[in-house]
């Protein structure tokens, strides 16, 4: 194939790697110096840092994140390991996957009913004795729906980090007078801790700027940093403000991203040892 | 690694399907109950299914959703294909390194970025809010997924059966039709099935750039949903369940297929 | 002189990091020889096969293939075939359509396609394979429809690229005896890539022994093993005894303090040189019988020889291949005659060594 032939073969990628790649983010950024009247301004950087609200909503914001991705991980940890050890793993991590592929939507949804008033799950606490509690539109509800919903998305990338431990070392840390719990803290965990940080990437970014969730389950009281772009959006038009907070977003996104992925680092700490 | 599961293992693995499965499988029970909220089942009937079927909006939805989620899959897998081999073809380092970068921005991005992104990109080429613009936006979000489903098949094929193909006379499309495009086609397949469910999944991006007059099924199951319980979403629920059932099938399916070739060479490997 | 079939006129190939794989290489194959190129890894026998089929450009220099210059035209117009190291068999094809390929996009007609397909299954012997998917075959059959699919389109030469790398070590003998049975029968060149000397002196008509991107030295099998040009020669083929010495005068070599009788000349006076004895040249006899006593050290059974293992008093280690048994510890004796050494001079080019040896042997 000759270059020119090639290049026409490539456009459609490359548009595309510009017109909605590029050109979105960097649509956001140029928006964000603009007021609702269209004028170039910085106001809304310093309405963004000035205002209470909007730096208690990003604490709030990477609060439930972190919340929703530590409750996802002591779940899915155990979870993953156990699975791994199944005689047919394949087939039980695949109903891990399942449930993923039924719509977000339909779950949020179950969960109004679930937690309704005479829900299931006062239904249960009822019979228990414990009484009915109001746990629709609470903090506590939004943040372990949206852990339920992340689940599968922590055990796959731990799944198959075990999965990929060769049995050896397993057998050779046994041989060497290792006990089960000096096995596991010693070479398992510290062989998942790829899995575990691509899990913790996989599921805190998106946990960042849940807007449906903080709608349907949260009720209008939570206001997280995804609700707020949102409302400027669709609601105030406001463009300028949400695409300040997005800007925000954006930034922490790719903090994120950097403190979990330690791909150099390892090589680093290879080469200290 | 693989040794016994405890006891308290299996035990922790029942609860935590349970979990899993209880919400789904309480929708699903709704949807049949006489009654019309998710709580004290009623009784059973099959009223919310035929109420379903003959509510012509929600049919035109979901025929629409299948519509979006079909076309842009198939616009999609041709482009990440295409992208796959630009990827794979960058002949420096750094370039490819790029490329791979810009190809996961989407991938990482929240969903709300994205659809504010989208629309201001919309509006600002006057592209009006709708079909098009949705039909746009799910093509865009599902290129960089098909892209790393077929990569990994080009990368590990070896550049000597191009070489091969050439020796004995090949020209380069017949390289490409009988070689290349046999060889990448699981990851085609399964960047294709990717596809099409990040598409039926997607809710955010949609809710930004649809407008007013298109509806996807997400945005109609949201908007009911704000408005309290309503049982004909479980038996929409209970119809799309089956529905994510029989893509599983067929996925796995044309999966164990390919499989099954893979299999036997990994015995005969094993035998010699 | 016979016209070559394929012809390298000072090729050199330089990669964009600078990497140098080869230089200045001159290269002649006749038709219907088994030529082998045999070097260490990285020595560049593998780029000048890839010249040859089109796969790599060249940075300078002319390919030639029956007489006509073919550095420009893509490897799917070149006449000649590959077997690859990997085979590169299509996994989504059966044998058939594997062996057929050729055919087929060269827009055969399928009767013509069907016989030629049988004929070249019938010549490796694996005719009734037609039909089997590529994963079901062992190495050795993958091996064979390598062949086949590669001498399907009848080329006038077939380069084969280290092909019995992934075999094990009795496969790999007996594939030796019917490449070259199969040479033969075609009547067409093979050039053959290997680091396995071995391979290399068994089925070659000629060997071009490469390092560095060089061709340091060309000749037959027994040329080479008996005469190599130099030290790196000496120790890739075989395995030898190499001490530095002195030539006193043609015919009179001096090393670890002795002079000896020679069969070299045509060096300067006292000129320092090396000198090659193989392992099985040597034998053991009494120490007074010896013409260098060495001390044994240790012993090897090796099946059909022992390989024993000893150091003079100088501390030089020597290597002898004896169908006796010694004792460990025990001072022999060390015979040789004049045609068990070969005297290499130091940096002399191929040119000047075939002159020299020319002048005074026949």
């Amino acid at each position: 194939m000759n270059k020119g032939t090639k290049a026409i073969f490539m456009t459609p990628y490359i548009l595309w790697l510009g017109l909605f790649v590029i050109a979105p983010v960097g649509l956001i950024f140029y928006y964000s110096f603009f007021n609702v009247q269209g004028q170039f301004t910085l106001d809304n950087y310093r309405n963004f840092f000035a205002s209470g609200t909007y730096l208690a909503m990003t604490a709030n914001s990477v609060l439930y994140a972190f919340l929703i991705t530590l409750i996802a991980l002591l779940i899915s940890y155990p979870m993953a390991y156990y699975i791994s050890k199944l005689k047919h793993r394949d087939l039980w991590i695949l109903l891990v996957i399942l449930p993923t592929w039924i719509n977000l939507l339909l779950k949020a949804y179950a969960f109004i009913g679930l937690l309704s008033r005479d829900g299931l799950v006062n239904n249960l606490s009822q019979f228990f004795g414990l009484g009915v509690h109001h746990m629709l539109f609470t903090n506590a509800s939004f943040i372990l729906v949206a852990a339920y919903i992340q689940i599968p998305f922590m055990i796959l990338p731990i799944y198959n980090s075990l999965v990929d431990i060769n049995g050896s070392f397993i057998r050779a840390s046994h041989d060497l007078g290792a006990t089960t719990y000096q096995t596991f803290t010693k070479i398992i965990l510290p062989l998942t801790k790829p899995g575990i940080q691509s899990g913790v990437q996989i599921v805190f970014i998106p946990s960042l700027s849940l807007f449906m969730l903080s709608r349907l389950i949260g009720g209008n009281k939570i206001i997280t940093l995804g609700t707020a772009v949102e409302e400027h959006f669709l609601t105030t038009m406001n463009w300028g403000m949400g695409s300040t907070i997005g800007v925000v977003l954006i930034i922490s996104m790719v903090i994120v991203m950097l403190l979990t992925n330690t791909k150099k680092k390892k090589r680093g700490q290879l080469n200290a040892k | 690694m693989q040794s016994k599961a405890s006891k308290f293992g299996k035990f922790y693995l029942i609860f935590i399907f349970l979990l899993l499965y209880i919400p789904i499988a309480y929708l699903i029970i709704y949807s049949f109950s006489k009654g019309t909220t998710m709580a004290n089942f009623h009784g059973f009937t099959l009223k919310h299914y035929q109420d379903l079927f003959a509510d012509k909006r929600m049919l035109a939805i979901f025929l629409n959703t299948i519509l979006i989620a079909l076309l842009s899959s198939l616009i999609s897998t041709i482009i990440g294909t295409i992208g796959a081999f630009a990827v794979h073809n960058a002949r420096k380092r750094h370039t490819k390194q790029t490329l791979l970068s810009l190809n996961s921005i989407l991938l990482v991005s929240p969903d709300v970025i994205i659809g504010a992104s989208f629309l201001i990109f919309f509006t600002s080429l006057s592209v009006p809010l709708g079909f098009w613009s949705v039909l746009l936006s799910h093509i865009a979000f599902e290129i960089p997924i098909v892209l790393l489903m077929v990569l990994p098949r080009l990368n590990e094929m070896s550049p000597s059966l191009i070489n091969a193909a050439l020796d004995l006379g090949a020209t380069p499309s017949q390289i490409l039709s009988q070689i290349i495009i046999p060889y990448i086609q699981p990851g085609i397949i399964a960047g294709f099935f990717m596809a099409i469910t990040y598409s039926l999944d997607d809710f955010a991006v949609t809710f930004f750039v649809t407008g007013n007059g298109f509806t996807t099924l997400s945005v109609e199951i949201y908007s009911r949903a704000r408005q309290g319980i309503d049982l004909e979403i479980n038996a929409l629920s209970g119809i799309m369940f089956i529905f994510s059932l029989i893509l599983v099938l067929v996925y796995y399916f044309i999966e164990s297929h390919n499989v099954s070739k893979g299999r036997k060479k990994n015995r005969l490997e094993a035998v010699e | 002189m016979e016209k070559a079939i394929v012809e390298l006129k000072g090729v050199s190939k330089v990669y964009d990091d600078g990497f140098v794989a080869l230089k200045d290489i001159d290269l002649k194959l006749n038709q219907g020889e088994f030529y082998t190129l045999l070097g260490p890894s990285g020595s560049g026998k593998t780029t000048i096969l890839r010249a040859i089929a089109g796969f790599t450009d060249v940075s300078s220099g002319e390919v030639l293939f029956d007489g006509k210059r073919i550095n420009s035209i893509p490897a799917n117009k070149r006449q000649l075939n590959t077997v690859f190291q990997d085979y590169a068999l299509f996994p989504n094809m059966n044998v058939f359509e594997n062996v057929a390929f050729g055919l087929v996009v060269s827009k055969t007609p399928k009767d013509e396609i069907k016989q030629r397909v049988a004929d070249a299954l019938k010549l490796v012997q694996l005719e009734k394979y037609a039909n089997r998917e590529i994963t079901e075959l062992s190495g050795g059959q993958q091996q064979r429809i390598a062949i086949a699919r590669a001498v399907v389109n009848q080329p006038k030469v077939l380069l084969l690229d280290e092909p019995l790398s992934a075999l094990d070590a009795k496969l790999r003998k007996d594939m030796q005896y019917e490449l070259r049975d199969l040479q033969q029968r075609l009547g067409i060149t093979f050039l053959f890539v290997t680091h396995d000397q071995e391979e290399a002196l068994a089925m070659s008509d000629e060997i071009f022994v490469m390092n560095d991107g060089e061709i340091l030295q060309k000749g037959t099998p027994v040329d080479i093993y008996d005469e190599p040009i130099n030290h790196f020669v000496a120790n890739f083929i075989g395995e030898s005894n190499i001490i530095p010495g002195k030539m006193i005068e043609d015919y009179k070599v001096e090393f670890l303090g002795h002079q000896f009788e020679s069969a070299d000349a045509g060096m300067r006076p006292n000129e320092p040189v090396e000198v090659v004895i193989r392992p099985e040249d040597l034998v053991i006899t009494s120490p007074e019988n010896g013409k260098l006593q060495v001390k044994v050290s240790d012993q090897l059974f090796r099946g059909d020889y022992y390989e024993i293992l000893a150091y003079d008093s100088d501390g030089n280690e020597w290597l002898i291949h004896s169908t006796n048994a010694t004792e460990d510890d025990k001072i022999v004796g060390l015979s040789f005659g004049p045609h068990d050494m070969h005297v290499m001079r130091y940096h002399e080019s191929e040119e000047n060594f075939n002159e020299r040896l020319d002048s005074y042997e026949d």
